[in-house]
């Protein structure tokens, strides 16, 4: 028995290092790159490469800031992030809330033609997508950046689900004190959804924070470019401005740390139902 | 009065779904249409003197060999990252299910990496594993792996960035699968003890089973995600070195946007449509067959 636990023990041991192993796989990189960022040129290059500095400068924002439009790329960066989510999580909890709630002619064969895009890989679409907003003359705008990101069908998936849910009193308590249908939705059935609503606003400000590809179709002026395209351009096939470089990550990986150190549970949320019931 | 309301209660769901379908159609169905009739054409960027080309582009891509060469990228990466990934991310969840105070922080290091874009994650691993600058690389020296060439080689360089793409998202599918796992019932356990079953036996006879949709999903997400690689690439080595990481979806950018003959790259990506529409037939009548025999 004692060389039962003895083994049990062990094993527990050599699992918790396994674990402990990949999360420095994890973290480390994120923690080197967010310390370098702060150190200066030469102790960048010196050679053994240092883990933490003792010197602190602000020198490497400060040489990117010259080389790029880097308030631009965070001014488009933040308009992106939350103009492309705001809009889009309202209308489509708008949508998600008729398909829930009321009963007419065609809403199975919209729903369903609703979950159809979601078989729709933009990767292949993106090219006639790109032609068609840059046709309607919206290269190169917010507008064009933001308006094919508002309608998502997963965030219309989940609304319904939440609002399917629903005790029926609700509608009609309202409906009997004369409160308007769109007053309905908002005043008193929204509120209800609230930690979804919340969900898909987190997972869709991450989402278009990180997004690469469209902003880097559509935009092609250097003040119109966003944190992820700019700098990946700036950055290029090989890095040679190391010290802004780790500067320009830093910039672009602070907002949505902080947002998962508030909002963990918002991101694991939303991933989870996204998942397990998509 | 009384009939005018009904008309327009009629009317309130309708208006509440019309902005989301327009924008679905507009910016969804008629580009997936538009990509199937571009095809057909010779058209540039400015869509000046579209040119009639009927399966032209089609009969072109069959011989060209940088299209094969990127479709043979995208299917290694298929076969490489997705199994180590739901392998590895079913592994840890299986022994990260219980909700206590450590496992909830390796679960939460491990979901970390969902906040760094592909940008962030390029910058940082190219420079982590740079030959001059690189922490990783002076480690490694340290115990007599000298001067790794990780972003130049067109041998191993395809392996890191695969590598990227699983520390990027690994955690997000044992997130999903710890989701799944904590709703198995207990009792199944329980059972299962009774009879004397290992954990390992527990593992396959109870947990898998118990997870299978979920397992399915993430089998499907996975697999059609790896069709859809171009972020970390284009980060990273733009499709190089030699071409040895330039999947379907980089190729089909540099097509349209460095020599803009965007009918040929239409007619990629109309390929590449067709090749995840059949993949995804095929697991999912897979799942279908497979929930049958359970």
């Amino acid at each position: 028995m004692a060389v039962k636990k003895i083994q049990h023990t062990v094993l527990h041991v050599f699992v918790f290092i396994v674990f402990a192993f990949i999360a420095l796989i994890v973290l480390v990189p994120i923690l080197w790159m967010l310390i370098s960022s702060f150190k200066p040129q030469g102790e960048i290059i010196s050679y053994p490469p240092t883990f933490i500095s003792e010197e602190f400068t602000l020198n490497n924002f400060i040489r990117l800031a010259k080389r790029v439009k880097i308030l631009y790329f965070v001014k488009n960066s933040i308009i992106y992030a939350l103009m492309s989510t705001v809009p889009s999580v309202f209308l489509c909890s708008l949508a998600g809330y008729a398909f829930a709630r009321y009963r007419f002619k065609g809403r199975n064969v919209l729903f369903i033609l609703v979950l159809a895009t979601l078989m729709i890989p933009f990767q292949v679409i993106m090219i006639p997508l790109f032609l068609i907003v840059s046709n309607l003359g919206m290269y190169d705008s917010y507008l064009g950046l933001v308006l094919p990101k508002i309608a998502v069908a997963i965030s219309i998936f989940m609304m319904r689900s939440a609002f399917t849910g629903l005790p029926k009193e609700l509608e009609e308590a309202g409906r009997i004190d004369g409160v308007s249908e769109l007053g309905l939705f908002f005043k008193i059935m929204l509120p209800q959804v609230k930690p979804t609503f919340v969900t898909l606003v987190v997972l869709g400000i991450n989402g278009a924070w990180n997004d690469l590809t469209w902003p880097l179709l559509i935009t092609g002026d250097m003040q119109m470019r966003t944190l992820s395209n700019g700098l990946a351009m700036f950055v290029g096939e090989d890095t040679q401005e190391y010290g802004p470089a780790f500067a320009g990550a830093f910039i672009s990986i602070l907002p949505m740390l902080l947002l998962y150190l508030f909002g963990q549970r918002y991101f694991v949320e939303g991933t989870v139902t996204s998942g397990v019931k998509g | 009065m009384v009939n005018k309301n009904r008309l327009s209660m009629t009317l309130v769901p309708y208006s509440f779904i019309a902005p989301v379908i327009i924008l679905l159609f507009v910016f969804n169905i008629l580009p997936l249409f538009s990509a199937f009739g571009l095809s057909c054409f010779d058209v540039s960027i400015t869509l000046e003197q579209p040119k009639f080309v009927g399966l032209d582009n089609f009969a072109e891509i069959f011989g060209d060999n940088r299209f094969w060469n990127s479709l043979a990228v995208t299917l290694k990466w298929t076969v490489v990252e997705v199994p180590l990934q739901v392998v590895l991310a079913l592994l840890l969840s299986a022994l990260l299910t219980q909700n206590n105070l450590v496992n909830k922080i390796f679960r939460g290091i491990y979901f970390l990496p969902i906040v760094c874009s592909a940008t962030v994650t390029g910058i940082m691993w190219k420079l982590i594993l740079h030959s001059n600058v690189g922490y990783i690389t002076y480690l490694l020296r340290i115990i007599g792996f000298d001067n790794i060439n990780f972003m130049n080689s067109p041998k191993i360089t395809f392996f890191v960035i695969v590598f990227m793409s699983i520390w990027k998202t690994f955690g997000i599918s044992v997130v999903i699968f710890v989701g799944a796992m904590q709703n198995v019932p207990k009792s199944l356990y329980e059972a299962a003890e009774m009879d004397n079953a290992g954990k390992l036996r527990q593992f396959l006879s109870v947990t898998i089973p118990g997870i299978m949709p979920t397992l399915w999903f993430i089998i499907i997400t996975r697999l059609i995600s790896s069709f859809q690689v171009f972020d970390i690439v284009y980060t990273t080595t733009g499709g190089g070195p030699n071409f040895s990481t330039e999947t379907l979806v980089t190729y089909i950018y540099t097509r349209a946007f460095e020599v803009y003959r965007m009918g040929y790259a239409s007619a990629v990506s109309v390929c590449l449509f067709i090749i995840i529409l059949i993949i995804t037939i095929v697991t999912y009548t897979g799942m279908l067959k497979q929930e049958k025999d359970y």
